[in-house]
């Protein structure tokens, strides 16, 4: 077949009826564009989701005492009751070339009070300088500023602010329990306000140094209950998880360091249930796709029995006819991947770089902890894309079968005679 | 550890008046909602002060803390902090519906809302919402009779609480054993939805105190965690003792005596 004819008859059909040629292979373009584009649309929302949802308040990477989660016991420090050399554990965890940032945080449960005014919150002890450079919902204070080591400084959320009806430099107590069973209390002043847009965090976080929130609690500097670990990749958490397992000393309690996907699984069931819906989505699209073009491939056929009659009788075999057949939709496909791509990729290039803002429609919304501004952001997603084109192809192929298959049949003598 | 004042209320309510029970005359055969009417109706009106310590056992710590506590009827209570020193002056006041703790470190008052009766008390066994809800025991229970007759040489009563339908109330049941000569409380079982056994809650060392025998002490132990108890003992206690709506005030909470 090398050096046949076929392919380059394939070729030359499509221009016998051009507009046809140009509608079948708008159909698959458009099939191809809606392919690449939800799925792309889809993987922005997903990684949207990924990403706010571990670096807005968590890290990619968590660790704790073993025995911390899921009870967060107060008791349950990094080195179980001794403690731990939190300084040495984030210079090692810092030494790993895909670790951003690591900060070391303490929690607390207690009240919050204002003049008349009392709620239930939970108090976050965080190191400023480290605690910026890791998550996000410190970077832009509604008002104020972050609060300073060592002083009775108080950061809370939007929410809990207005529940309180408190401003910066206002005066607030704070109660709770110590790690020695007394009744802790003091007075801090608020310094800011921050807001991550999940209105549980919102109405219920407070943020003070970690050293004030120790000595409140009555625990020793070298107890805290959590490092959080910024990473390079988010879906790369896995594997710095094990390899700072292996990294990090043992003695005294096991540590346990966790990606995100564990702690977070509903998230990560999420994200993996979108990976498993785009084939289907695929599916879907060139199945129907594919009727169209049987149809038009039927027409096409239908109309040219003459000539087949006419290539059958001067000798050629069925299998030539099927291969004319082939040639000319497999033809059609890649005039429709070029005119898909022609369609998709800047539209991509656009939705990538300045996805319209949907805000205003929907404002934010929060789905498994995470926090989603509503853009239309696309991915960028070749293998997929690859994908998309090779289906796109069998496709046209597929449905270029049976119309082949026909052609092959025809009964040279009957249609020549006109019957 | 922060409501306090809802358990202080009902710790006196118990400690105080609850077991408060003069021996009346059940003639014939036992009638199981009269006598834990009784307990009831003593469980309101009067007033009183006492001293008390509050031992609190846990797996991370151990602390003691002396209260001073005053009553009037089931509305209001008062209980001051005794010692430890740190602490001395922490008071929290129950008037009506309403809640505060006085914070003498930063000499601040603050109200508790009341979302916040969920909890342990001082981190204490006893949990906010048995001590803060005034159940009326015969109004929110089916009493009935599970035992009478003799345990350990001592004639007592059993009983069984379910609650009624519908009735507000935290506890799946309850099991009272009382002693018959003189009404007084040997323990309670305190069963979850669940039909399991949640905690006890024991009576001993039964004293006179002002004229009423009270069970002087009271052992809470939570079963899911063995070794874990808390115990409060009565040092001091007298009955009413004159004072009215105006004692428990905003002002009396905050004086440091």
């Amino acid at each position: 077949m090398r050096n046949a004819p076929w392919p380059r008859l394939g070729w030359r059909n499509l221009e016998r009826h051009r507009k046809r040629t140009i509608l079948t292979a708008l159909g698959l373009a458009v099939a191809f564009f809606a392919c690449v584009f939800i799925v792309g649309w889809s993987q922005g929302i997903m990684n949207e989701m990924v990403e706010s949802a571990t670096s807005l308040v968590n890290g990619q990477v968590e660790i704790h005492d073993a025995e911390y989660l899921p009870d967060r016991s107060m008791y349950d420090t990094i080195g179980g009751r001794g403690g731990a050399d939190i300084e040495g554990l984030l210079e090692i965890i810092e030494q790993d070339v895909t670790v951003v940032a690591a900060a070391p945080r303490l929690y607390a449960g207690g009240l919050i009070s204002s003049g008349d005014a009392t709620t239930a919150g939970m108090f976050m002890g965080v190191d400023p300088v480290r605690e910026v450079r890791l998550t996000r919902f410190l970077d832009e204070l509604v008002e104020g500023r972050l609060p300073v080591s060592g002083q009775n400084e108080i950061l809370v959320g939007e929410e809990m602010a207005r529940q309180l009806a408190v401003a910066v430099d206002d005066e607030l107590v704070i109660v709770g329990s110590g790690a020695d069973g007394s009744m802790a209390n003091d007075l801090f002043t608020l310094v800011g306000v921050f807001r991550t847009g999940l209105p549980d965090l919102d109405a219920t976080f407070t943020v003070m140094p970690i050293d004030v929130l120790q000595s409140f609690v009555v625990l020793p500097a070298n107890r805290v209950h959590e490092i959080a670990v910024a990473t390079v990749d988010p879906f790369g958490a896995p594997t710095t998880a094990t390899r700072l397992a292996g990294a990090l000393p043992g003695g005294g309690s096991p540590l346990e360091v966790v990606p995100w996907m564990e702690l977070n699984p509903a998230l990560a069931e999420y994200v993996a249930l979108g990976d498993s819906v785009y084939g289907i989505i695929v599916a879907f699209v060139f199945g129907i796709a594919m009727f169209g073009v049987a149809n038009s491939m039927l027409m096409a056929t239908y109309e040219r029995r003459r000539e087949f009659a006419v290539m059958l009788a001067l000798g050629a075999t069925p299998r030539s006819v099927w291969a004319v057949v082939l040639s000319e939709a497999f033809a059609i496909g890649l005039f429709s991947l070029a005119l898909g791509a022609v369609l998709t990729f800047p539209l991509m290039v656009w939705f990538h770089n300045a996805p319209p803002d949907m805000s205003w429609l929907y404002g934010d919304l929060s789905l498994n902890g995470a926090l989603l501004r509503p853009s239309l952001r696309v991915e960028y997603n070749l293998p997929f894309a690859g994908l998309t084109a090779v289906s796109l192809l069998v496709t046209v192929v597929l449905a270029a079968l049976y119309p082949a298959m026909r052609a092959g049949r025809t009964p040279p003598a009957d249609t020549l005679s006109g019957l | 550890m922060i409501e306090w004042s809802g358990m202080a209320n009902r710790l006196i309510a118990v400690l105080v008046l609850g077991y408060v029970v003069m021996p009346s005359p059940v003639v014939g055969q036992t009638d199981p909602v009269a006598i834990m009417e009784q307990v009831d109706r003593l469980l309101r009106g009067d007033s009183s002060r006492g001293v008390a310590t509050m031992e609190v056992v846990t797996e991370n710590w151990e602390r003691r803390i002396t209260m001073e506590l005053w009553s009037l009827g089931t509305e209001y209570s008062l209980v001051r902090l005794r010692a430890p020193q740190r602490e001395a002056g922490t008071a929290t006041l129950m008037a009506e519906d309403d809640i505060w703790n006085y914070l003498p470190k930063v000499d601040r008052t603050i109200k508790i809302p009341s979302s916040m009766m969920g909890g342990s008390w001082m981190g204490s066994h006893f949990t906010n919402d048995d001590l803060v809800k005034e159940s009326q025991i015969t109004e929110d229970y089916v009493v009935e009779l599970a035992f009478e007759g003799d345990r350990d040489n001592v004639a007592v009563w059993e009983f069984v609480l379910t609650p009624k339908p519908d009735a507000p109330v935290f506890w799946g049941r309850l099991e009272y054993q009382v002693r018959q000569d003189d009404y007084m409380p040997i323990w309670t079982r305190f069963y979850d939805e669940d039909g399991e056994l949640s905690r006890t809650m024991t009576y001993s060392e039964f004293e006179e105190f002002d004229g009423r025998l009270i069970p002087a002490l009271m052992e809470m132990q939570p079963i899911d965690k063995p070794g874990e108890k808390t115990a409060i003992r009565y040092q001091e206690l007298e009955f009413d003792i004159g004072v009215d709506e105006n004692f428990f005030s905003l002002r009396n909470l905050q004086d440091r005596r």
